[in-house]
């Protein structure tokens, strides 16, 4: 027979109560802060779980940091190259009047001088900084203006390449300013025509490509020569004859030889000579518009050497025009290249968020259901106590 | 047969149930008090007197008064009550202890993130000294937490410390109250009877005694018990007892070690030979779960400081001139603590200190190390997993490098190792600059603008401080599979330093004058890569972004893999995740073991009570049986007063 110990009874119902209001008291803690895990132990490993998360939400936010200063440099740059577009837009209708034939040599002056105001904006753009100490097109960084207008022409003095902003994607926070200003493809892009010796009044234009397969890349140029046969001309590769040797001139028509086509326009004189080289990524904007203002201003140009200027300088202000445009899609391409990381680390810290909600908060209904039932427990033990405990032998007896 | 024999028996019974009414009256007096065991008058009939018409009863003697005992169980309750005062002490430190791991925006992870984050903004815009500034106070934000955490360890020790000081006092109170409760039971024994008060309350003793440390009991004749502890050392042999000693660990003062004193001296009772009670918790948890908590701390604060240092040492800062980053963190030095024991020089000097200096902290493991010799050789006992290996002067092991001074220590020396166990106590921002941050790289790479491959700059990594800017390196990819020259030349004379020729593989680094070139992409023939200095390292970050890259390195706790490489690894993050784990998982399987041995201690402690405590209906009814019973012998004298008063009537007339 199982004795029970009166003073025991008492004392372990009593821990009993305490016990479960212990238990409600923690399923109301719970239910109140909204978390499952109000202490480490509670469940070390979704602790630790949650922690990473958190970590990953935090880097997340420093990345979408990162990813800002990239989207604020990127915009105000592909901005610049919407105002430098502008301005060559500006440059080349002035250019296109300044070939006029009636213009005479002040109206060019003043053309020229409208020229040398587009280029000290264009310089002014180039030279724009981002807000924040640094410049837009600063390449690897540099702590004054990245181009400087030197004797001999406008100088990129920032190390050329990209400065990277700290996200997980490479970024960029700057752009190369030799890439966009200073490397545009000189010529036609493929080859690049100048009149080297021009006595006569001929004038030749940038050229084209006409069987692309043909093209040697070899230095070529046009000879002419006025004499007794009337104007002839001989086109030599890298200084040794071709099938052109001694070709009757004819002005306007069109020179072909392995794949180029190219067009001397008006009178040869005897000795001019005009050559061809291959393109290069070299052309300047700055230089571009610095040896037009030149032309242009030199009041006692022919009319064959400003058709000349005017020829050249719709070919290279075209060039740098087109390399601009390109950088600017670039520059726009770049922008979507940011949503797209940006809309991703935003999923990244949305999943991160959504592993530590999972890790470490409640399940409300099942909670609320929990803590019913330990309501329900506590009370009946409450009940079931005092009854029990009410019970004694001596009220029963005697008295 | 004497008319007085009905009144004798009448008296006994009288006595006999006044006897039972008073030890129920006693029993029901102390159904509250603790450790009270149920007592009982044992009653016996007496011998019956012969005569020559048989044996007749003299009535009921009073043998003796028992008490409800049952030493199995009460063994039991004690064990098990030891043991759950162990597990109870243990859980409410790592209670404390827990609250240091915390995760979220409180604990030292998230104060580390937001640290290394802060490199983000810099990156962003190294000349802005307001970003700089913002690192700058989030480092200082990370050394407080380090510091404050350390602080934290510190105030737990000391709670520990006056705990088990508290506890040591009524350890040797009790002993000597066994003690003399022994010597009084041995003097009532004397008199053939069980002194069951006396014994209840030397019960109740031992049983105290349980709940502070695990104790054996032996009871010998003359009624004294052996109270044993720490695995066989006596506390209590019958009316003599020894006292604990407290006195702070030979090496690391601010620690506790416990004591038996002997004639021939203090013995010591390491937590291992205390087995459970809460003294034995708390040994424990000062002895292996804080420990671990402080190596755990300093190891990561030793690595943090060390990455953040190294990788700052590696760029430029916004001085004029520029120059290397000065170390960003300081943190206590590694310590060797020699045993008090050591031999001294006449002044009370240790004769021989042992040096640690850390050689790469990216190694170095959360323990601690006992250094000791073996007769043949010095033994390195790594604590925490007790792994042993032997060293010499010199020797470098997981990431720090013995010194074993001069003059060599003697062979009964014994020293312990703490590479990291202060590490956080002295954690600190040493820097208050902000244009001391080194954000700059000090060389700059770029692609030959006439490149035709696919390759451009992946990333440029200075990987040591030995980088000479003064060198420009060109690498010259001579083939379309990788193969390239490179050559260093002085870049203001032009002078060739040296070259050479190397083959890049994809993923692979081209490593030259310090510096680690990534490429991505792949480079054609004829491509070409420069590396050299940074012009305006004011306006560079490429050392910012390699400082948020600190990331995702994997510097905490990496091993040698036996091949000269080495392997493992975590972030900062993981590492902080993983600390958090072990002491999690310590109060979890605490608070579980805790939940157990109280519930097997109180069903333990309700057996043994259910077996010797008091039960007030029972006592009712006993209350009930004895009082008819005294009444009934109240009649039987009462009888017994007629017969003889009829007798005297008869003899009157």
């Amino acid at each position: 027979m199982t004795r029970v110990s009166t003073a025991h009874s008492y004392e372990s119902g009593i821990a009993t109560l305490q016990q479960r209001q212990r238990e409600l008291t923690d399923a109301q803690q719970q239910l109140t802060s909204g978390k499952r895990i109000s202490r480490l132990s509670d469940d070390p490993a979704a602790s630790a779980r949650a922690e990473r998360a958190i970590a990953a939400v935090q880097r997340a936010e420093a990345d979408q940091r990162a990813i800002e200063a990239s989207r604020s440099a990127i915009t105000q740059v592909e901005a610049a190259y919407g105002d430098a577009n502008d301005l060559m837009e500006q440059a080349r209708e002035l250019l296109v009047a300044a070939g006029n034939p009636s213009y005479g040599a002040t109206e060019r002056k003043g053309i020229a001088d409208r020229l040398a105001g587009l280029r000290a904006q264009l310089l002014q753009i180039a030279n724009r900084g981002d807000g924040a100490g640094g410049y837009l097109f600063g390449g690897q960084g540099i702590a004054q203006a990245p181009f400087v207008d030197a004797v001999g022409g406008v100088q990129f003095v920032a190390p050329a390449g990209t400065q990277q902003a700290a996200s997980d994607e490479l970024l960029p926070l700057t752009t190369d300013g030799q890439r966009a200003w200073l490397a545009a493809r000189s010529g036609n892009g493929v080859f690049k025509t100048a009149a080297t010796t021009s006595t006569g009044s001929a004038w030749i234009d940038a050229g084209r490509v006409t069987q692309p397969g043909l093209l040697t890349g070899s230095p070529y140029s046009v000879q002419f020569t006025v004499g007794g046969a009337g104007t002839t001309y001989t086109v030599l590769q890298n200084g040794n004859p071709t099938a052109l040797t001694n070709v009757a001139y004819q002005s306007g028509q069109a020179i072909q030889i392995d794949g180029m086509s190219f067009t001397v326009t008006g009178a040869p004189a005897n000795g001019d000579r005009f050559d061809i080289t291959p393109s290069a990524s070299d052309l300047s904007v700055f230089d571009t518009f610095d040896g037009i203002v030149a032309a242009l201003g030199n009041t006692s140009a022919s009319a064959t050497q400003v058709a000349q200027t005017v020829a050249d300088g719709l070919r290279d202000i075209d060039a740098s025009a087109a390399t601009l445009s390109s950088r600017r899609a670039d520059a726009g391409s770049w922008l979507n290249r940011i949503d797209d990381v940006d809309t991703r680390v935003a999923g990244q810290k949305l999943r991160a968020q959504g592993e530590q909600s999972n890790a470490e908060d409640l399940d409300m209904v099942h909670a609320i259901s929990d803590f019913q039932l330990q309501q329900t427990g506590y009370d009946a033990a409450l009940r079931a106590y005092s009854m029990v405990q009410r019970l004694s032998l001596f009220d029963y007896l005697g008295g | 047969m004497s008319a007085s024999s009905l009144m004798s028996i009448g008296t006994r019974a009288m006595f006999a149930n006044y006897a039972a009414l008073q030890t129920t009256g006693h029993n029901i007096a102390n159904a509250s008090v603790d450790g009270y065991s149920r007592q009982q008058v044992q009653l016996q009939t007496a011998n019956g007197q012969f005569s020559g018409a048989g044996f007749f009863g003299k009535g009921v003697d009073v043998q003796t008064v028992t008490r409800s005992f049952d030493q199995f169980l009460t063994r039991e309750a004690v064990a098990t009550r030891a043991q759950a005062a162990f597990d109870s002490t243990r859980l409410d430190k790592l209670s404390q202890l827990e609250s240091l791991f915390a995760g979220g925006e409180q604990g030292l992870g998230f104060a580390t993130g937001e640290f290394l984050n802060a490199m983000v903004d810099m990156a962003s815009h190294p000349q802005d000294l307001a970003a700089r500034q913002v690192v700058l106070g989030r480092a200082g934000e990370l050394a407080a937490r380090f510091s404050s955490a350390s602080s934290q360890i510190d105030t737990i020790q000391t709670g520990v410390t006056m705990d088990l000081r508290s506890a040591v006092d009524r350890v040797n109170r009790i002993a000597s109250d066994i003690a003399s409760v022994n010597d009084r039971i041995a003097v009532a024994r004397g008199s053939g009877h069980t002194p069951n008060d006396l014994l209840d309350l030397r019960d109740q003793l031992v049983s105290e005694l349980g709940g502070y440390m695990e104790v054996t009991t032996i009871a010998a004749d003359d009624g004294t018990l052996s109270v044993f502890v720490g695995g066989g050392q006596r506390l209590v042999l019958g009316a003599q007892s020894l006292k604990l000693d407290l006195s702070p660990d030979p090496y690391d003062a601010t620690r506790m070690d416990l004591g038996i004193v002997e004639t021939t001296g203090v013995r010591a009772l390491p937590y291992s030979l205390i087995g459970s009670g809460s003294i034995g918790g708390l040994l424990r948890f000062q002895d292996d779960d804080l420990t671990t908590a402080r190596n755990l701390i300093g190891r990561l604060a030793s690595v943090v400081a060390d990455g953040v240092n190294g990788q700052q040492a590696l760029g430029l800062d916004l001085r004029v001139p520029p120059g290397s980053g000065a170390p960003l963190f300081g943190v206590s030095a590694p310590q060797a603590l020699p045993a008090s024991t050591n031999a001294r020089t006449v002044g009370g000097n240790f004769v021989s200190t042992v040096g640690m200096t850390v050689t790469d902290a990216t190694q170095l493991q959360a323990s601690e190390y006992a250094l000791a010799h073996n007769g043949t050789g010095w033994i390195l006992t790594r604590l925490a997993d007790g792994s042993a290996q032997t060293v010499v002067d010199g020797a470098i092991v997981d990431g720090f490098q013995i010194d074993l001074g001069t003059p060599a220590p003697a062979l009964t020396d014994r020293f312990l190792l703490q590479p990291v166990a202060r590490a956080a106590g002295g954690f600190r921002r040493v820097l208050d600059d902000p244009r001391g941050l080194a954000a700059a790289s000090p060389v700059t790479a770029d692609a030959g603008s006439a490149n035709s491959g696919t390759a451009s700059v992946g990333a440029l990594r200075v990987v040591s401080p030995a980088v000479n800017p003064q060198n420009t390196a060109t690498v010259t990819f001579t083939s379309g599979t990788g193969n390239y020259n490179w050559e260093l030349r002085d870049r203001t004379t032009n002078a060739l330093v040296s070259s050479g020729t190397g083959s890049w593989t994809a993923g692979q680094p081209i490593a030259l004058n310090g510096f680690e070139l990534d490429l991505a992409g792949v480079p054609a023939s004829g491509d070409t890569f420069t590396v050299a200095k940074t012009l305006y390292p004011g306006s560079n970050n490429g050392n910012a972004l390699a400082l948020a890259g600190l990331r995702d390195a994997l510097l905490v706790g990496r091993v040698d893999d036996g091949a000269g490489g080495l392997t493992g690894g975590l972030t900062f993050t993981d590492a902080w995740a993983d600390a958090m784990s072990d002491i999690g998982v310590r109060a979890q399987g605490v608070k579980t073991s805790s939940e157990i041995s109280t519930q097997v201690a109180a069903a333990a402690k309700e057996a043994l009570s259910n077996r010797t405590g008091v039960n007030l209906d029972e006592e009712a009814a006993r209350l009930m049986q004895y009082q008819q019973g005294y009444q009934a012998a109240a009649k039987v004298l009462q009888v017994a007063q007629s017969v003889f008063d009829t007798l005297l009537d008869a003899a009157g007339r």
